[in-house]
């Protein structure tokens, strides 16, 4: 993953636009949005500043290990986690992300999959 | 269309939520839409705390009788998101109070962009101490390499100006057979004995003034008077070569590998400089070092040879034994001493 994406889209400056437009999607999602029912927001913004911000290596590493307990106890399905991935890539493309460096960051996201996924019960 | 009714036109339309209560009991007389998206529509008749539920009646009451102006925050959850609303309420008309403007205004999005900028900066904060200490691992790197007054010029001019010192000394230390255990031992036991070694080295030539320079396999090249010029350095080079052997000598004894080792001591002039672009090696030369390098290949193990021109600055610390007139390449004829740990210095190492 290339330390470009982060700056070549702006910085913080641009990517604090697509954070905030993928959390309002996610929200409203009937898919996924429910998770998010009693979730602390300043927590939620956090991470998920964090998470992008390193998707596109920006100056932050979130580790495997933090994504895993940011989300075992969720229970997550699959389809949860395509239609958050859809989102992302939705999002990224409003935000006029370049196809290929949509890849990108959902090969990245994907590569994570397992972590996300995973509830802790194996 | 009457005033009345533009009015209330416009107080439908704005995107900022508005109600109008009743100044005796706040119960409610008007409210807009967005008041109503957000905390549901009144129930006409019925009072602000039964539709504001978190709202603090006795800090509205205390407030809009000291201030006439109420200001406070009040969130709602609406679907899944929890929404931040401020709150203004204040008299319609500052002289009978007899009714009140609620205002809210959505700040939610404040909030939520507060929190980013809250979470940005804790990683561009934690970045920043990374790049601190990365910083510093980086001047320890480069302390190793050059002396600190010479990195201080370094860092401040991104160059080195080579620097002629008349008067330093030069203590050069080399192995006896060192090729010899090469050879005959794995090169991590070599390269651990010689660690081990030199560590000492670096610590005695701190704690005497003198300033290592290179170690060139397994030989040790320090010196004194440079780049802080010292008048003492003919003495800072002798005390740190008697103690060189001394801890030769006390290390035999308890380790497995015993080393021998021959030094030889210089004086003289010498310039020092950094060499290189890409990998910087601050090095001295000058007849200081090449004399120092010539005494170290003439002495017996274990021994310490320095030019007799040094003798009136040592004589009272250190034990000389002359040796006599001795043809050195390059430097032609000259007279040599030996050099060994005074009274003082022998009686205090007999004590430990």
């Amino acid at each position: 993953m290339s330390k470009a994406l982060f700056d070549k889209y702006g910085g913080f400056k641009s990517v604090s636009r697509v954070v905030m437009a993928f959390y309002d999607k996610i929200l409203d999602s009937d898919q996924v949005g429910d998770y998010f029912d009693d979730i602390d927001m300043p927590k939620l913004i956090d991470h998920q500043t964090k998470f992008i911000s390193s998707l596109l290596g920006g100056p932050v590493s979130y580790s495997d290990e933090r994504l895993r307990r940011a989300h075992a106890s969720l229970d997550l399905t699959h389809e949860d986690f395509d239609e958050v991935s859809r989102l992302l890539s939705e999002t990224l493309a409003e935000h006029d992300f370049t196809p290929q460096d949509i890849d990108t960051v959902i090969s990245e996201i994907e590569a994570r999959r397992t972590c996300i996924l995973s509830t802790g019960r194996s | 269309m009457s005033i009345t009714a533009i009015n209330q036109q416009l107080l439908r339309a704005i995107g900022v939520g508005i109600a109008v209560v009743r100044g005796d009991d706040f119960q409610f007389v008007f409210s807009n839409a967005p008041f109503a998206d957000w905390f549901g529509k009144p129930d006409p008749g019925s009072p602000l705390q039964d539709v504001l539920h978190d709202i603090d009646m006795d800090g509205v009451r205390a407030a809009l009788d000291q201030t006439g102006r109420y200001s406070g925050e009040i969130s709602v959850k609406l679907k899944r998101r929890t929404l931040v609303i401020a709150l203004s309420i204040s008299g319609a008309d500052e002289e009978t109070n007899d009714l009140f403007v609620v205002e809210c205004q959505n700040i939610t999005r404040i909030r939520e962009l507060e929190s980013m900028i809250d979470s940005y900066s804790s990683m561009v904060e934690r970045n920043t101490r990374e790049l601190e200490r990365e910083k510093e691992r980086v001047e320890r790197l480069l302390l190793n390499l050059m002396p600190r007054t010479v990195y201080e010029e370094f860092k401040t001019f991104g160059v080195v100006t080579p620097q002629l010192y008349e008067s330093v000394s030069v203590v050069m230390l080399d192995f006896v057979d060192f090729t010899r255990f090469s050879t005959n031992h794995d090169p991590t036991v070599t390269l651990g004995e010689l660690n081990d070694i030199f560590t000492a080295f670096d610590r005695i030539a701190e704690q005497f003034g003198c300033e290592r320079i290179k170690t060139i396999g397994d030989a040790y090249l320090a010196v004194a008077g440079m780049p802080e010029p010292s008048p003492d350095h003919m003495r800072a080079v002798a005390n740190c070569a008697v103690r060189f052997i001394r801890y030769l000598e006390r290390r035999n004894q308890s380790h497995q590998y015993k080393w021998e080792a021959r030094i030889g001591l210089g004086t003289g002039s010498a310039v020092g400089s950094v060499v290189g672009i890409q990998k910087y090696v601050y090095d001295v030369f000058g007849s200081a070092v090449n004399l120092a390098a010539r005494l170290q290949a003439f002495a017996n193990p274990m021994c310490v040879v320095a030019p007799d021109s040094m003798k009136e600055f040592l004589v009272e610390e250190f034990h000389l034994d002359d040796l006599g007139k001795q043809e050195i390449r390059s430097f032609g004829e000259m007279r040599l001493m030996r050099i060994s740990p005074g009274i003082e210095l022998a009686r205090k190492a007999g004590r430990f």
